[in-house]
C-alpha cells in the first residue's frame, strides 16, 4: 500500500494529500503525482494554495542568507546564453500604468482557463505547438477579444468577445515582445471574427510568446505607428 | 520593498523584463538562499539549486498571476518545493556538518514582518493547541522538509504509524485555522 493509495476516497481526502505535499513530508513519487495534478486539476491545485497561505507564517523562521556572488551570473548564463545583450532598463509608458498590470493579470487568469480547457476541446493530435491563445482584457475596460495565433496559417484569429469601438473610432492590434516598441499589427476589422495576417518578421516573435495588445485609435489606425490612444485589452500569448 | 513592489517585479519577469529579473533577484536571493540552505543543509547543491529556482521564476513568472499566494509566499514556495524535490531524488542525507546550519531560528526579519500579522498570530496559535512534540514536529518537517520516513526513524515508529500521526495533527491544524 502506498501513501497515495491510501488516500482513498473519505472525505478530504484530498485536503490531506494537499497539506502533506505542502508540508513537504511525501516520498518523491507521491510529491511528483501531487505536482501533477496541481498542473491539471485546479481545485487540487487550489488545495495546495490553501495550504500554502496556511502555513506560510512559519517561513518567517527561513534565516536571509546572501549568496554568493557567482550564482546571479550562472543564472544569467543559463537563461540568456545566447544573448550578449545586459539588461537594459524598464520599459515606461503604458507598462508602468497600474489599471493595465490589473488587466494583465486578469487577461493571465482567463488566458489560464482557456490553456486548461483547449485539450479537452480538441483533438490532442493536431499540431500542439502550432497554436498560441491569448485572452486580451484591461481593467476599466469591457474590451474583450480572445486570439489565437495559427503558425500554420501565418494569421492571428480574433474572437470578438464584448466592448464596442467608439464612432469614428478603430480598434488596432499591437505586438509586443520584449522591451521592444509596440509594433503594429493593423486595424481589427469590425465583426465578430477577424483575421490578421502576419508578416514574417513577426512569425517568430509570436511563435516565442510576445504580448497582444489592442488599442483605441482614430479611424483608420495610428498615425504616428506607436499606439495613441489608451491601451483597452491586453494578454499574453501562450502554446496551448 | 513592498509586496505590491515584489508583485510588479514578478509581473514585469512574466513579461520577459529582465531589468525587473535582477532586481526581484537582489531583493529576494537570500531569502530563498536561506530556504535551500535550511532544507538541503550543503552549501553547493544550495547554490545549484538557487540557480534552478530563479531559471524557475523567470520561466513561471505567468502563473504567479493564477496563484492566491503573496508574492513573497509564492517565492518561497518555489524554492521550498524544489530543495524539497531534491532532497527526495537524492539517496542519503548529506552529513556536510561544515554547513553549520544548526542555528537557532531568529527572530523574524523585515521581510517575515510583511507576511506576519492575523495569518501568522493564527498558525501559531492553532500550532500551540496541538500536543508539543507534534507542532515539532509539524514546524520542522515544514521548515527542513523531513520525510515521513526520516520522521518515523527519528520518533522511532512505524511510517503508517507517523502518518497517521501527522494526518490527525493537520486535520486538528485545519479545524483550528478554520475556527
Amino acid at each position: 500500500m502506498t501513501l497515495a493509495e491510501d488516500n482513498g476516497p473519505e472525505r478530504g481526502g484530498d485536503d490531506m494529500f494537499a497539506a502533506e505535499y505542502v508540508l513537504g513530508v511525501l516520498p518523491a513519487e507521491e510529491r511528483q503525482i501531487a505536482a501533477r495534478r496541481i498542473d491539471t486539476d485546479t481545485d487540487f491545485a487550489r488545495l495546495v494554495d490553501g495550504w500554502e497561505i496556511h502555513l506560510s507564517p512559519l517561513a518567517a523562521a527561513y534565516p536571509e542568507i546572501e549568496p554568493p556572488a557567482a550564482v546571479k551570473p550562472a543564472i544569467d548564463r543559463r537563461l540568456f546564453a545566447s544573448t550578449a545583450t545586459t539588461s537594459a532598463e524598464a520599459p515606461a509608458g503604458l507598462w508602468s500604468s497600474l489599471a493595465f498590470w490589473r488587466g494583465l493579470a486578469a487577461a493571465a487568469v482567463a488566458a489560464l482557463a482557456i490553456y486548461i480547457a483547449v485539450p479537452y476541446l480538441n483533438p490532442p493530435a493536431v499540431q500542439p505547438q502550432a497554436r498560441l491563445v491569448a485572452s486580451l482584457a484591461a481593467d476599466g475596460s469591457d474590451v474583450k477579444y480572445l486570439a489565437v495565433y495559427d503558425a500554420a496559417h501565418h494569421e492571428v484569429g480574433l474572437s470578438h468577445v464584448s466592448g464596442e469601438r467608439a464612432a469614428g473610432k478603430d480598434f488596432e492590434l499591437w505586438m509586443i515582445e520584449g522591451k521592444n516598441a509596440p509594433v503594429s499589427m493593423g486595424v481589427i476589422p469590425a465583426g465578430a471574427t477577424a483575421h490578421i495576417v502576419v508578416s514574417p518578421a513577426a512569425q517568430q516573435k509570436l511563435a516565442q510568446g510576445a504580448v497582444l495588445a489592442v488599442s483605441l485609435e482614430p479611424a483608420g489606425g495610428s498615425p504616428t505607428g506607436q499606439p495613441t490612444g489608451p491601451v483597452v485589452a491586453a494578454g499574453d500569448l501562450k502554446s496551448i | 520593498m513592498t509586496p505590491q513592489d515584489i508583485t510588479k517585479l514578478i509581473v514585469r519577469t512574466s513579461m520577459k523584463d529582465r531589468a525587473a529579473f535582477d532586481l526581484l533577484y537582489r531583493q529576494t536571493s537570500a531569502k530563498l538562499f536561506g530556504v535551500c540552505l535550511r532544507v538541503l543543509n550543503d552549501r553547493g547543491e544550495a547554490e545549484e539549486a538557487l540557480q534552478e529556482v530563479f531559471v524557475k521564476i523567470w520561466m513561471k513568472a505567468d502563473r504567479f498571476a493564477v496563484s492566491d499566494l503573496s508574492p513573497i509566499s509564492w517565492l518561497v514556495a518555489i524554492a521550498r518545493n524544489h530543495s524539497i524535490d531534491r532532497i527526495r531524488a537524492r539517496r542519503k542525507p548529506a552529513a556536510d556538518i561544515d554547513a553549520a546550519l544548526d542555528v537557532a531560528d531568529p527572530a523574524p526579519g523585515p521581510e517575515a514582518m510583511v507576511v506576519a500579522g492575523d495569518e501568522s498570530e493564527r498558525i501559531h496559535h492553532c500550532l500551540d493547541e496541538l500536543e508539543k512534540d507534534r507542532a515539532a514536529a509539524v514546524r520542522g518537517a515544514y521548515l527542513k522538509g523531513e520525510s515521513y520516513a526520516e520522521l518515523a526513524e527519528r520518533h522511532g515508529v512505524p511510517l503508517n504509524t507517523m502518518r497517521t500521526w501527522l494526518r490527525r495533527s493537520l486535520m486538528k491544524l485545519r479545524e483550528c485555522l478554520e475556527r
